[in-house]
Protein backbone atom coordinates (compact mmCIF):
# COMPACT_ATOMS: atom_id res chain seq x y z
CA UNK A 1 0.00 0.00 0.00
CA UNK A 2 1.29 3.39 -1.03
CA UNK A 3 1.05 5.61 2.06
CA UNK A 4 2.42 8.81 0.56
CA UNK A 5 -0.79 10.69 1.14
CA UNK A 6 -1.78 9.31 4.53
CA UNK A 7 -0.09 11.85 6.72
CA UNK A 8 -1.63 14.90 5.17
CA UNK A 9 -2.83 16.93 8.06
CA UNK A 10 -0.17 17.32 10.75
CA UNK A 11 -2.67 16.51 13.49
CA UNK A 12 -1.58 14.73 16.66
CA UNK A 13 -3.47 11.65 17.79
CA UNK A 14 -4.92 13.55 20.77
CA UNK A 15 -6.09 16.39 18.56
CA UNK A 16 -7.70 14.03 16.05
CA UNK A 17 -9.51 12.05 18.77
CA UNK A 18 -10.74 15.25 20.44
CA UNK A 19 -12.03 16.50 17.11
CA UNK A 20 -13.77 13.25 16.30
CA UNK A 21 -15.44 13.18 19.72
CA UNK A 22 -16.79 16.70 19.38
CA UNK A 23 -20.51 16.60 18.60
CA UNK A 24 -21.14 17.61 14.99
CA UNK A 25 -23.31 20.53 16.14
CA UNK A 26 -20.46 21.95 18.22
CA UNK A 27 -17.71 21.57 15.67
CA UNK A 28 -15.92 24.83 14.97
CA UNK A 29 -16.07 26.27 11.49
CA UNK A 30 -12.33 25.78 11.30
CA UNK A 31 -12.33 22.08 12.05
CA UNK A 32 -13.40 18.86 10.42
CA UNK A 33 -14.32 15.56 12.02
CA UNK A 34 -14.01 13.97 8.58
CA UNK A 35 -10.33 14.88 8.46
CA UNK A 36 -9.89 13.51 11.99
CA UNK A 37 -11.49 10.20 10.97
CA UNK A 38 -9.16 10.00 7.95
CA UNK A 39 -6.09 10.97 9.92
CA UNK A 40 -6.44 8.37 12.66
CA UNK A 41 -5.26 5.78 10.14
CA UNK A 42 -1.79 6.85 11.26
CA UNK A 43 -2.39 5.71 14.85
CA UNK A 44 -3.02 1.98 15.20
CA UNK A 45 -3.71 2.29 18.93
CA UNK A 46 -6.60 1.11 21.04
CA UNK A 47 -7.45 4.75 21.86
CA UNK A 48 -7.84 5.64 18.20
CA UNK A 49 -9.84 2.52 17.46
CA UNK A 50 -12.19 3.23 20.37
CA UNK A 51 -12.66 6.81 19.15
CA UNK A 52 -13.44 5.60 15.63
CA UNK A 53 -15.92 3.07 17.01
CA UNK A 54 -17.64 5.83 18.99
CA UNK A 55 -17.87 7.87 15.78
CA UNK A 56 -19.49 4.96 13.92
CA UNK A 57 -22.10 4.78 16.66
CA UNK A 58 -23.09 8.44 16.16
CA UNK A 59 -26.02 7.94 13.83
CA UNK A 60 -27.18 11.50 13.18
CA UNK A 61 -28.30 11.28 9.52
CA UNK A 62 -26.98 14.72 8.45
CA UNK A 63 -24.57 14.68 5.52
CA UNK A 64 -21.70 15.98 7.68
CA UNK A 65 -22.07 13.17 10.20
CA UNK A 66 -22.83 10.50 7.63
CA UNK A 67 -19.54 11.01 5.85
CA UNK A 68 -17.68 10.91 9.18
CA UNK A 69 -19.29 7.56 10.01
CA UNK A 70 -18.33 6.12 6.65
CA UNK A 71 -14.77 7.35 6.87
CA UNK A 72 -14.48 5.96 10.40
CA UNK A 73 -15.61 2.55 9.15
CA UNK A 74 -13.03 2.72 6.37
CA UNK A 75 -10.25 3.71 8.76
CA UNK A 76 -11.14 0.85 11.11
CA UNK A 77 -10.80 -1.45 8.11
CA UNK A 78 -7.39 -0.02 7.26
CA UNK A 79 -6.31 -0.48 10.87
CA UNK A 80 -7.59 -4.09 10.69
CA UNK A 81 -9.33 -3.52 14.00
CA UNK A 82 -10.77 -6.91 14.85
CA UNK A 83 -12.48 -5.55 17.97
CA UNK A 84 -14.52 -3.22 15.73
CA UNK A 85 -16.20 -6.03 13.79
CA UNK A 86 -19.46 -5.96 15.84
CA UNK A 87 -19.78 -2.19 15.36
CA UNK A 88 -19.02 -2.43 11.65
CA UNK A 89 -21.44 -5.31 11.27
CA UNK A 90 -24.14 -2.99 12.60
CA UNK A 91 -23.62 -0.84 9.48
CA UNK A 92 -24.49 -3.66 7.07
CA UNK A 93 -28.18 -2.86 7.37
CA UNK A 94 -27.70 0.89 7.05
CA UNK A 95 -29.95 2.75 4.62
CA UNK A 96 -26.96 4.55 3.13
CA UNK A 97 -25.45 2.32 0.44
CA UNK A 98 -21.99 3.89 0.77
CA UNK A 99 -21.92 3.16 4.50
CA UNK A 100 -22.83 -0.44 3.67
CA UNK A 101 -20.12 -0.53 1.00
CA UNK A 102 -17.47 0.72 3.43
CA UNK A 103 -18.62 -1.75 6.08
CA UNK A 104 -18.38 -4.66 3.63
CA UNK A 105 -14.96 -3.50 2.48
CA UNK A 106 -13.74 -3.05 6.07
CA UNK A 107 -14.89 -6.57 6.99
CA UNK A 108 -12.87 -7.82 4.02
CA UNK A 109 -9.79 -5.94 5.22
CA UNK A 110 -10.09 -7.10 8.81
CA UNK A 111 -11.06 -10.64 7.86
CA UNK A 112 -13.50 -12.96 9.57
CA UNK A 113 -14.67 -16.53 9.16
CA UNK A 114 -17.83 -16.03 11.22
CA UNK A 115 -20.47 -17.64 8.95
CA UNK A 116 -23.26 -15.47 10.36
CA UNK A 117 -21.45 -12.28 9.38
CA UNK A 118 -20.48 -13.65 5.97
CA UNK A 119 -24.04 -14.74 5.28
CA UNK A 120 -25.27 -11.29 6.25
CA UNK A 121 -22.84 -9.83 3.72
CA UNK A 122 -23.95 -12.36 1.08
CA UNK A 123 -27.61 -11.45 1.60
CA UNK A 124 -26.80 -7.91 0.49
CA UNK A 125 -26.49 -9.37 -3.02
CA UNK A 126 -30.29 -9.64 -3.01
CA UNK A 127 -30.82 -6.10 -1.76
CA UNK A 128 -31.38 -3.42 -4.43
CA UNK A 129 -29.07 -0.44 -4.85
CA UNK A 130 -25.91 -1.89 -3.28
CA UNK A 131 -22.34 -1.78 -4.56
CA UNK A 132 -22.33 -5.42 -5.59
CA UNK A 133 -18.79 -5.32 -6.87
CA UNK A 134 -17.38 -4.66 -3.40
CA UNK A 135 -19.68 -7.25 -1.83
CA UNK A 136 -18.46 -9.85 -4.34
CA UNK A 137 -14.83 -8.90 -3.67
CA UNK A 138 -15.21 -9.34 0.07
CA UNK A 139 -17.08 -12.66 -0.15
CA UNK A 140 -14.43 -14.00 -2.50
CA UNK A 141 -11.54 -12.71 -0.46
CA UNK A 142 -13.01 -14.38 2.65
CA UNK A 143 -13.71 -17.54 0.64
CA UNK A 144 -17.40 -17.75 1.44
CA UNK A 145 -18.38 -20.59 -0.90
CA UNK A 146 -22.11 -20.62 0.05
CA UNK A 147 -22.41 -17.36 -1.92
CA UNK A 148 -21.15 -18.85 -5.21
CA UNK A 149 -24.53 -19.31 -6.88
CA UNK A 150 -25.69 -15.85 -5.81
CA UNK A 151 -22.49 -14.34 -7.21
CA UNK A 152 -22.85 -16.31 -10.44
CA UNK A 153 -26.03 -14.38 -11.25
CA UNK A 154 -23.97 -11.20 -11.61
CA UNK A 155 -21.73 -12.62 -14.35
CA UNK A 156 -24.08 -11.16 -16.95
CA UNK A 157 -24.73 -7.87 -15.11
CA UNK A 158 -25.17 -4.87 -17.38
CA UNK A 159 -22.74 -2.95 -15.21
CA UNK A 160 -19.46 -4.27 -16.60
CA UNK A 161 -17.27 -3.85 -13.51
CA UNK A 162 -19.86 -5.81 -11.51
CA UNK A 163 -19.89 -8.54 -14.15
CA UNK A 164 -16.10 -8.53 -14.16
CA UNK A 165 -15.95 -8.97 -10.38
CA UNK A 166 -18.44 -11.86 -10.58
CA UNK A 167 -16.54 -13.64 -13.38
CA UNK A 168 -13.34 -13.23 -11.40
CA UNK A 169 -14.98 -14.54 -8.24
CA UNK A 170 -16.28 -17.65 -9.98
CA UNK A 171 -12.85 -18.20 -11.47
CA UNK A 172 -11.26 -17.99 -8.03
CA UNK A 173 -13.82 -20.24 -6.39
CA UNK A 174 -13.99 -22.91 -9.10
CA UNK A 175 -10.76 -22.58 -11.09
CA UNK A 176 -12.84 -22.05 -14.24
CA UNK A 177 -10.92 -19.53 -16.32
CA UNK A 178 -13.16 -19.87 -19.38
CA UNK A 179 -14.84 -16.49 -18.93
CA UNK A 180 -11.74 -14.50 -18.04
CA UNK A 181 -11.33 -13.31 -21.62
CA UNK A 182 -14.32 -11.06 -20.93
CA UNK A 183 -12.40 -9.41 -18.11
CA UNK A 184 -9.37 -9.03 -20.37
CA UNK A 185 -11.62 -7.43 -23.02
CA UNK A 186 -12.60 -4.77 -20.49
CA UNK A 187 -9.04 -3.46 -20.67
CA UNK A 188 -10.21 -1.93 -23.95
CA UNK A 189 -13.50 -0.49 -22.69
CA UNK A 190 -14.21 3.14 -23.53
CA UNK A 191 -14.89 3.90 -19.84
CA UNK A 192 -11.65 4.61 -18.00
CA UNK A 193 -12.96 3.28 -14.69
CA UNK A 194 -13.97 0.00 -16.33
CA UNK A 195 -10.41 -0.31 -17.67
CA UNK A 196 -8.83 0.44 -14.31
CA UNK A 197 -11.11 -1.93 -12.40
CA UNK A 198 -10.57 -4.81 -14.78
CA UNK A 199 -6.87 -4.66 -13.89
CA UNK A 200 -7.84 -5.16 -10.25
CA UNK A 201 -9.88 -8.23 -11.17
CA UNK A 202 -7.04 -9.69 -13.21
CA UNK A 203 -4.78 -9.23 -10.17
CA UNK A 204 -7.32 -10.93 -7.93
CA UNK A 205 -7.69 -13.86 -10.37
CA UNK A 206 -3.89 -14.20 -10.61
CA UNK A 207 -4.47 -14.28 -14.35
CA UNK A 208 -0.85 -14.09 -15.45
CA UNK A 209 -1.69 -14.60 -19.12
CA UNK A 210 -3.14 -11.09 -19.14
CA UNK A 211 0.12 -9.33 -18.22
CA UNK A 212 1.00 -8.38 -21.83
CA UNK A 213 -2.55 -7.05 -22.30
CA UNK A 214 -2.35 -5.03 -19.10
CA UNK A 215 0.86 -3.48 -20.44
CA UNK A 216 -1.12 -2.25 -23.49
CA UNK A 217 -4.11 -0.91 -21.56
CA UNK A 218 -4.56 2.85 -22.04
CA UNK A 219 -4.75 3.92 -18.41
CA UNK A 220 -2.18 5.72 -16.30
CA UNK A 221 0.98 3.70 -15.93
CA UNK A 222 0.35 3.76 -12.19
CA UNK A 223 -2.47 1.25 -12.71
CA UNK A 224 -0.52 -0.84 -15.22
CA UNK A 225 2.57 -1.02 -13.04
CA UNK A 226 0.52 -1.85 -9.97
CA UNK A 227 -1.16 -4.69 -11.85
CA UNK A 228 2.01 -6.12 -13.33
CA UNK A 229 3.90 -5.79 -10.07
CA UNK A 230 1.22 -7.51 -7.98
CA UNK A 231 0.80 -10.30 -10.52
CA UNK A 232 4.56 -10.73 -10.72
CA UNK A 233 4.80 -10.87 -6.96
CA UNK A 234 2.30 -13.70 -6.60
CA UNK A 235 3.30 -15.49 -9.81
CA UNK A 236 7.05 -15.49 -9.28
CA UNK A 237 6.81 -16.50 -5.62
CA UNK A 238 4.54 -19.42 -6.50
CA UNK A 239 6.72 -20.43 -9.46
CA UNK A 240 3.89 -19.94 -11.95
CA UNK A 241 5.84 -17.37 -13.98
CA UNK A 242 9.38 -16.06 -14.22
CA UNK A 243 10.81 -12.57 -14.13
CA UNK A 244 12.03 -13.07 -17.71
CA UNK A 245 8.44 -13.62 -18.78
CA UNK A 246 7.15 -10.37 -17.30
CA UNK A 247 10.22 -8.18 -17.82
CA UNK A 248 9.22 -6.95 -21.32
CA UNK A 249 5.73 -5.94 -20.18
CA UNK A 250 7.13 -4.27 -17.08
CA UNK A 251 9.74 -2.27 -18.97
CA UNK A 252 7.31 -1.40 -21.73
CA UNK A 253 5.05 0.11 -19.08
CA UNK A 254 7.88 1.97 -17.39
CA UNK A 255 8.96 3.34 -20.76
CA UNK A 256 5.34 4.20 -21.50
CA UNK A 257 5.37 5.16 -25.18
CA UNK A 258 1.85 5.62 -26.61
CA UNK A 259 2.66 3.47 -29.65
CA UNK A 260 2.93 0.49 -27.28
CA UNK A 261 -0.63 1.02 -26.05
CA UNK A 262 -3.85 -0.13 -27.64
CA UNK A 263 -5.64 3.20 -27.66
CA UNK A 264 -9.42 3.19 -27.41
CA UNK A 265 -10.26 6.77 -28.42
CA UNK A 266 -10.32 8.28 -31.90
CA UNK A 267 -10.71 11.76 -33.34
CA UNK A 268 -13.58 12.46 -35.70
CA UNK A 269 -11.52 15.10 -37.46
CA UNK A 270 -7.82 16.03 -37.22
CA UNK A 271 -7.40 18.17 -34.09
CA UNK A 272 -5.38 21.36 -33.93
CA UNK A 273 -2.29 21.57 -31.73
CA UNK A 274 -4.03 23.72 -29.06
CA UNK A 275 -6.80 21.12 -28.81
CA UNK A 276 -4.22 18.36 -28.41
CA UNK A 277 -2.34 20.30 -25.73
CA UNK A 278 -5.63 20.72 -23.85
CA UNK A 279 -6.18 16.98 -24.01
CA UNK A 280 -3.03 16.47 -21.94
CA UNK A 281 -4.99 17.77 -18.94
CA UNK A 282 -7.68 15.08 -19.18
CA UNK A 283 -8.21 12.75 -16.24
CA UNK A 284 -8.69 9.81 -18.63
CA UNK A 285 -5.08 9.08 -19.55
CA UNK A 286 -6.26 7.12 -22.59
CA UNK A 287 -7.14 10.45 -24.14
CA UNK A 288 -3.83 11.98 -23.10
CA UNK A 289 -1.89 9.15 -24.77
CA UNK A 290 -3.88 9.59 -27.99
CA UNK A 291 -3.07 13.30 -27.91
CA UNK A 292 0.61 12.53 -27.26
CA UNK A 293 0.75 10.11 -30.17
CA UNK A 294 -1.02 12.58 -32.47
CA UNK A 295 1.31 15.41 -31.45
CA UNK A 296 4.31 13.21 -32.23
CA UNK A 297 2.93 12.27 -35.63
CA UNK A 298 1.50 15.58 -36.77
CA UNK A 299 3.16 18.44 -34.87
CA UNK A 300 6.72 17.39 -34.00
CA UNK A 301 8.18 20.77 -34.98
CA UNK A 302 5.56 23.08 -33.48
CA UNK A 303 5.02 21.08 -30.31
CA UNK A 304 8.04 22.15 -28.18
CA UNK A 305 7.07 25.83 -28.06
CA UNK A 306 3.49 24.92 -27.23
CA UNK A 307 4.66 22.53 -24.51
CA UNK A 308 6.92 25.12 -22.88
CA UNK A 309 4.05 27.61 -22.97
CA UNK A 310 1.52 25.28 -21.39
CA UNK A 311 4.09 24.17 -18.82
CA UNK A 312 4.66 27.74 -17.66
CA UNK A 313 1.00 28.56 -17.69
CA UNK A 314 -0.56 25.54 -16.03
CA UNK A 315 1.10 22.16 -16.43
CA UNK A 316 3.83 22.85 -13.86
CA UNK A 317 1.15 22.66 -11.17
CA UNK A 318 -1.10 20.02 -12.78
CA UNK A 319 0.40 16.61 -12.03
CA UNK A 320 -1.29 14.94 -15.00
CA UNK A 321 -0.28 17.38 -17.71
CA UNK A 322 3.14 17.74 -16.03
CA UNK A 323 3.74 14.05 -16.61
CA UNK A 324 2.69 14.15 -20.27
CA UNK A 325 4.76 17.26 -21.01
CA UNK A 326 7.80 15.51 -19.53
CA UNK A 327 7.12 12.39 -21.62
CA UNK A 328 6.63 14.40 -24.81
CA UNK A 329 9.89 16.30 -24.46
CA UNK A 330 11.62 12.95 -24.23
CA UNK A 331 9.94 11.43 -27.28
CA UNK A 332 10.63 14.64 -29.21
CA UNK A 333 14.29 14.43 -28.11
CA UNK A 334 14.10 18.15 -27.48
CA UNK A 335 17.48 19.12 -26.03
CA UNK A 336 16.41 22.60 -24.75
CA UNK A 337 14.03 20.84 -22.34
CA UNK A 338 17.00 19.43 -20.40
CA UNK A 339 16.63 21.77 -17.40
CA UNK A 340 12.88 21.22 -17.21
CA UNK A 341 13.40 17.46 -17.21
CA UNK A 342 16.11 17.73 -14.58
CA UNK A 343 13.78 19.68 -12.32
CA UNK A 344 11.11 17.00 -12.83
CA UNK A 345 13.62 14.25 -12.03
CA UNK A 346 14.33 15.78 -8.64
CA UNK A 347 10.81 17.02 -7.86
CA UNK A 348 10.05 15.47 -4.48
CA UNK A 349 6.47 16.64 -4.11
CA UNK A 350 4.42 13.46 -3.75
CA UNK A 351 1.84 14.10 -6.44
CA UNK A 352 4.58 14.59 -9.04
CA UNK A 353 6.19 11.25 -8.23
CA UNK A 354 5.35 9.59 -11.52
CA UNK A 355 6.94 12.49 -13.39
CA UNK A 356 10.29 11.58 -11.81
CA UNK A 357 10.56 8.17 -13.47
CA UNK A 358 9.15 9.75 -16.63
CA UNK A 359 11.91 12.35 -16.53
CA UNK A 360 14.55 9.61 -16.15
CA UNK A 361 13.28 7.93 -19.31
CA UNK A 362 13.01 11.27 -21.12
CA UNK A 363 16.55 12.32 -20.19
CA UNK A 364 17.84 9.09 -21.70
CA UNK A 365 15.97 9.90 -24.90
CA UNK A 366 17.78 13.25 -25.05
CA UNK A 367 21.08 11.35 -24.92
CA UNK A 368 22.83 14.16 -23.02
CA UNK A 369 25.66 12.71 -20.88
CA UNK A 370 25.24 15.52 -18.34
CA UNK A 371 22.23 13.52 -17.13
CA UNK A 372 24.40 10.58 -16.01
CA UNK A 373 25.42 11.90 -12.56
CA UNK A 374 21.89 13.21 -12.00
CA UNK A 375 20.38 9.82 -12.79
CA UNK A 376 23.01 8.13 -10.64
CA UNK A 377 21.82 10.10 -7.61
CA UNK A 378 18.39 8.50 -8.14
CA UNK A 379 19.87 5.07 -7.45
CA UNK A 380 19.65 5.80 -3.74
CA UNK A 381 15.91 6.38 -3.86
CA UNK A 382 13.53 4.00 -2.08
CA UNK A 383 10.96 4.59 -4.85
CA UNK A 384 11.20 1.39 -6.85
CA UNK A 385 9.87 2.62 -10.20
CA UNK A 386 12.15 5.65 -10.15
CA UNK A 387 15.16 3.48 -9.42
CA UNK A 388 14.18 0.95 -12.08
CA UNK A 389 13.63 3.74 -14.64
CA UNK A 390 16.96 5.31 -13.69
CA UNK A 391 18.68 1.96 -14.32
CA UNK A 392 17.00 1.70 -17.72
CA UNK A 393 18.00 5.29 -18.52
CA UNK A 394 21.62 4.82 -17.47
CA UNK A 395 21.81 1.65 -19.52
CA UNK A 396 20.48 3.55 -22.54
CA UNK A 397 23.08 6.25 -21.98
CA UNK A 398 25.76 3.57 -22.20
CA UNK A 399 26.75 3.46 -18.55
CA UNK A 400 28.30 0.13 -17.65
CA UNK A 401 28.64 -1.43 -14.19
CA UNK A 402 25.50 0.39 -13.09
CA UNK A 403 24.15 -2.73 -11.44
CA UNK A 404 26.96 -2.85 -8.92
CA UNK A 405 25.00 -0.26 -6.99
CA UNK A 406 22.04 -2.56 -6.54
CA UNK A 407 22.13 -4.27 -3.15
CA UNK A 408 20.14 -6.79 -1.18
CA UNK A 409 18.33 -3.87 0.46
CA UNK A 410 16.78 -2.87 -2.85
CA UNK A 411 13.26 -3.53 -4.03
CA UNK A 412 12.83 -7.12 -5.26
CA UNK A 413 11.96 -6.10 -8.82
CA UNK A 414 15.04 -3.89 -9.00
CA UNK A 415 17.14 -6.83 -7.76
CA UNK A 416 15.64 -9.18 -10.33
CA UNK A 417 16.32 -6.62 -13.05
CA UNK A 418 19.91 -6.36 -11.85
CA UNK A 419 20.38 -10.14 -11.78
CA UNK A 420 18.91 -10.49 -15.27
CA UNK A 421 21.18 -7.77 -16.67
CA UNK A 422 24.31 -9.12 -15.00
CA UNK A 423 23.60 -12.55 -16.46
CA UNK A 424 23.43 -10.98 -19.90
CA UNK A 425 26.75 -9.23 -19.39
CA UNK A 426 28.60 -12.43 -18.55
CA UNK B 1 -26.31 9.23 -20.10
CA UNK B 2 -28.73 8.89 -17.20
CA UNK B 3 -31.20 11.76 -16.70
CA UNK B 4 -34.76 11.97 -15.44
CA UNK B 5 -35.99 11.52 -19.01
CA UNK B 6 -33.81 8.53 -19.86
CA UNK B 7 -34.59 6.89 -16.50
CA UNK B 8 -38.33 7.21 -17.03
CA UNK B 9 -38.18 5.89 -20.57
CA UNK B 10 -35.86 3.02 -19.63
CA UNK B 11 -38.17 1.97 -16.78
CA UNK B 12 -41.25 2.15 -19.01
CA UNK B 13 -39.55 0.23 -21.78
CA UNK B 14 -38.28 -2.43 -19.39
CA UNK B 15 -41.87 -3.01 -18.25
CA UNK B 16 -43.24 -2.78 -21.80
CA UNK B 17 -45.56 0.10 -20.89
CA UNK B 18 -46.15 3.77 -21.62
CA UNK B 19 -44.76 6.30 -19.11
CA UNK B 20 -47.23 6.66 -16.23
CA UNK B 21 -48.75 9.88 -14.95
CA UNK B 22 -46.21 10.04 -12.15
CA UNK B 23 -43.43 9.41 -14.68
CA UNK B 24 -44.66 12.35 -16.72
CA UNK B 25 -44.91 14.49 -13.60
CA UNK B 26 -41.28 13.83 -12.76
CA UNK B 27 -40.26 14.70 -16.34
CA UNK B 28 -42.38 17.85 -16.12
CA UNK B 29 -40.68 18.76 -12.83
CA UNK B 30 -37.28 18.28 -14.39
CA UNK B 31 -38.23 20.47 -17.37
CA UNK B 32 -39.55 23.17 -15.07
CA UNK B 33 -36.22 23.26 -13.27
CA UNK B 34 -34.25 23.29 -16.53
CA UNK B 35 -33.95 27.09 -16.72
CA UNK B 36 -32.49 27.23 -13.20
CA UNK B 37 -30.08 24.38 -13.98
CA UNK B 38 -28.90 25.99 -17.19
CA UNK B 39 -28.41 29.30 -15.43
CA UNK B 40 -26.24 27.56 -12.84
CA UNK B 41 -24.39 25.67 -15.58
CA UNK B 42 -23.66 28.88 -17.44
CA UNK B 43 -22.45 30.74 -14.34
CA UNK B 44 -20.28 27.83 -13.28
CA UNK B 45 -18.77 27.41 -16.75
CA UNK B 46 -17.85 31.06 -17.01
CA UNK B 47 -16.25 31.02 -13.59
CA UNK B 48 -14.93 27.48 -13.23
CA UNK B 49 -11.28 28.35 -12.63
CA UNK B 50 -12.13 30.91 -9.98
CA UNK B 51 -14.58 28.66 -8.16
CA UNK B 52 -12.04 25.83 -8.09
CA UNK B 53 -9.17 28.03 -6.99
CA UNK B 54 -11.24 29.75 -4.35
CA UNK B 55 -12.37 26.41 -2.99
CA UNK B 56 -8.90 25.03 -2.45
CA UNK B 57 -7.36 28.33 -1.37
CA UNK B 58 -10.04 28.70 1.26
CA UNK B 59 -9.58 25.11 2.28
CA UNK B 60 -5.88 25.74 2.97
CA UNK B 61 -6.61 28.92 4.86
CA UNK B 62 -9.40 27.40 6.85
CA UNK B 63 -7.49 24.32 7.92
CA UNK B 64 -4.02 25.29 9.04
CA UNK B 65 -3.22 21.63 9.55
CA UNK B 66 -3.81 20.95 5.86
CA UNK B 67 -0.11 21.33 5.46
CA UNK B 68 1.41 18.59 3.41
CA UNK B 69 3.80 16.54 5.45
CA UNK B 70 5.45 15.21 2.33
CA UNK B 71 9.06 15.84 1.52
CA UNK B 72 8.44 19.27 0.08
CA UNK B 73 6.45 20.30 3.16
CA UNK B 74 4.72 22.94 1.17
CA UNK B 75 1.08 23.87 0.96
CA UNK B 76 1.61 24.45 -2.75
CA UNK B 77 1.78 20.69 -3.07
CA UNK B 78 -1.65 20.11 -1.71
CA UNK B 79 -3.13 23.00 -3.65
CA UNK B 80 -1.88 21.70 -6.95
CA UNK B 81 -3.16 18.20 -6.28
CA UNK B 82 -6.51 19.42 -5.13
CA UNK B 83 -7.01 22.03 -7.85
CA UNK B 84 -6.87 19.56 -10.70
CA UNK B 85 -9.33 17.17 -9.13
CA UNK B 86 -11.73 19.82 -7.84
CA UNK B 87 -11.92 21.21 -11.34
CA UNK B 88 -12.71 17.74 -12.64
CA UNK B 89 -15.58 17.33 -10.17
CA UNK B 90 -16.94 20.80 -10.89
CA UNK B 91 -16.92 19.98 -14.59
CA UNK B 92 -18.91 16.81 -13.94
CA UNK B 93 -21.34 18.84 -11.81
CA UNK B 94 -21.71 21.25 -14.69
CA UNK B 95 -22.50 18.36 -17.03
CA UNK B 96 -25.12 17.13 -14.55
CA UNK B 97 -26.76 20.55 -14.54
CA UNK B 98 -27.00 20.39 -18.33
CA UNK B 99 -28.23 16.78 -18.42
CA UNK B 100 -30.73 17.24 -15.62
CA UNK B 101 -29.59 14.15 -13.76
CA UNK B 102 -26.64 12.74 -11.92
CA UNK B 103 -25.51 10.52 -14.81
CA UNK B 104 -22.18 12.25 -15.54
CA UNK B 105 -21.11 12.16 -11.88
CA UNK B 106 -22.37 8.59 -11.45
CA UNK B 107 -20.64 7.26 -14.54
CA UNK B 108 -17.43 9.27 -14.60
CA UNK B 109 -16.88 10.34 -11.01
CA UNK B 110 -18.37 7.81 -8.64
CA UNK B 111 -18.84 4.29 -10.00
CA UNK B 112 -15.52 2.64 -9.36
CA UNK B 113 -13.81 5.83 -8.27
CA UNK B 114 -14.42 5.02 -4.62
CA UNK B 115 -12.69 1.68 -5.17
CA UNK B 116 -9.75 3.37 -6.87
CA UNK B 117 -9.33 5.84 -4.00
CA UNK B 118 -9.35 3.00 -1.49
CA UNK B 119 -7.03 0.75 -3.49
CA UNK B 120 -4.41 3.44 -4.02
CA UNK B 121 -4.77 4.99 -0.57
CA UNK B 122 -5.66 8.39 -2.04
CA UNK B 123 -7.09 10.97 0.32
CA UNK B 124 -10.70 12.06 -0.19
CA UNK B 125 -10.71 14.56 2.68
CA UNK B 126 -9.28 17.49 0.71
CA UNK B 127 -11.92 17.09 -2.02
CA UNK B 128 -14.69 16.86 0.53
CA UNK B 129 -13.43 19.94 2.32
CA UNK B 130 -12.99 21.99 -0.83
CA UNK B 131 -16.38 21.01 -2.28
CA UNK B 132 -18.01 21.73 1.09
CA UNK B 133 -16.50 25.18 0.96
CA UNK B 134 -17.87 25.72 -2.55
CA UNK B 135 -21.30 24.67 -1.32
CA UNK B 136 -21.25 27.02 1.67
CA UNK B 137 -19.82 29.93 -0.25
CA UNK B 138 -22.48 30.20 -2.99
CA UNK B 139 -24.76 33.16 -2.48
CA UNK B 140 -28.01 34.22 -4.17
CA UNK B 141 -28.61 36.55 -5.87
CA UNK B 142 -24.95 37.62 -5.92
CA UNK B 143 -23.72 34.52 -7.78
CA UNK B 144 -26.93 33.23 -9.36
CA UNK B 145 -30.65 33.08 -8.69
CA UNK B 146 -31.92 31.23 -5.62
CA UNK B 147 -33.36 28.41 -7.74
CA UNK B 148 -30.14 28.01 -9.70
CA UNK B 149 -28.19 27.91 -6.46
CA UNK B 150 -30.48 25.19 -5.12
CA UNK B 151 -29.77 23.05 -8.18
CA UNK B 152 -26.03 23.67 -7.95
CA UNK B 153 -25.83 22.99 -4.21
CA UNK B 154 -27.81 19.77 -4.55
CA UNK B 155 -25.20 18.45 -6.96
CA UNK B 156 -22.32 19.60 -4.74
CA UNK B 157 -23.94 17.68 -1.88
CA UNK B 158 -24.34 14.67 -4.15
CA UNK B 159 -20.64 14.76 -5.02
CA UNK B 160 -19.54 15.26 -1.41
CA UNK B 161 -21.75 12.39 -0.30
CA UNK B 162 -20.47 10.03 -2.95
CA UNK B 163 -16.79 10.88 -2.53
CA UNK B 164 -16.59 10.26 1.16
Amino acid sequence: MDKRFFNFFNLSEDEAIALLDTPQSQISENDSRYIAASHLVNFPTDRSIQALMRAVQQTDPSLDNRIVRRKSVETLGRLQAMQAIPVIRGCLQDEDCYTVENAVWAIGEIGTQDPAILEEVAQLLDKPGQTYRVIIHTLTKLDYAPAIERIRRFMAATDLPTASAAITAICRFTGDYSQMDKVVAMLQNSNVLARRLSIQDLIDAQYYAAIPEIACCPVSLVFRLRGIRMLAESGISSGAITFAAIQPALEQSLRDHPKDLKLVHHYNSPPTLPVLIRELYETDFGRCYLATQTILEQYPDEAPAALFATYEEEARSDYGAHFHVVKLFGWLKHAPAYDLLLEALHNRQPQFQKSRAAAAIALAELGDPRAIPELTTCLTTPIWDLKYAALMALEKLGVTRVYEQVTEADDWLVRLKSQASLQLQF
Amino acid sequence: MKSVVTTVIAAADAAGRFPSTSDLESVQGSIQRAAARLEAAEKLASNLDNVAREAYDACIKKYPYLNNAGEANSTETFKAKCARDIKHYLRLIQYCLVVGGTGPLDEWGIAGQREVYRALGLPTAPYVEALSFARNRGCAPRDMSAQALTEYNALLDYAINSLS
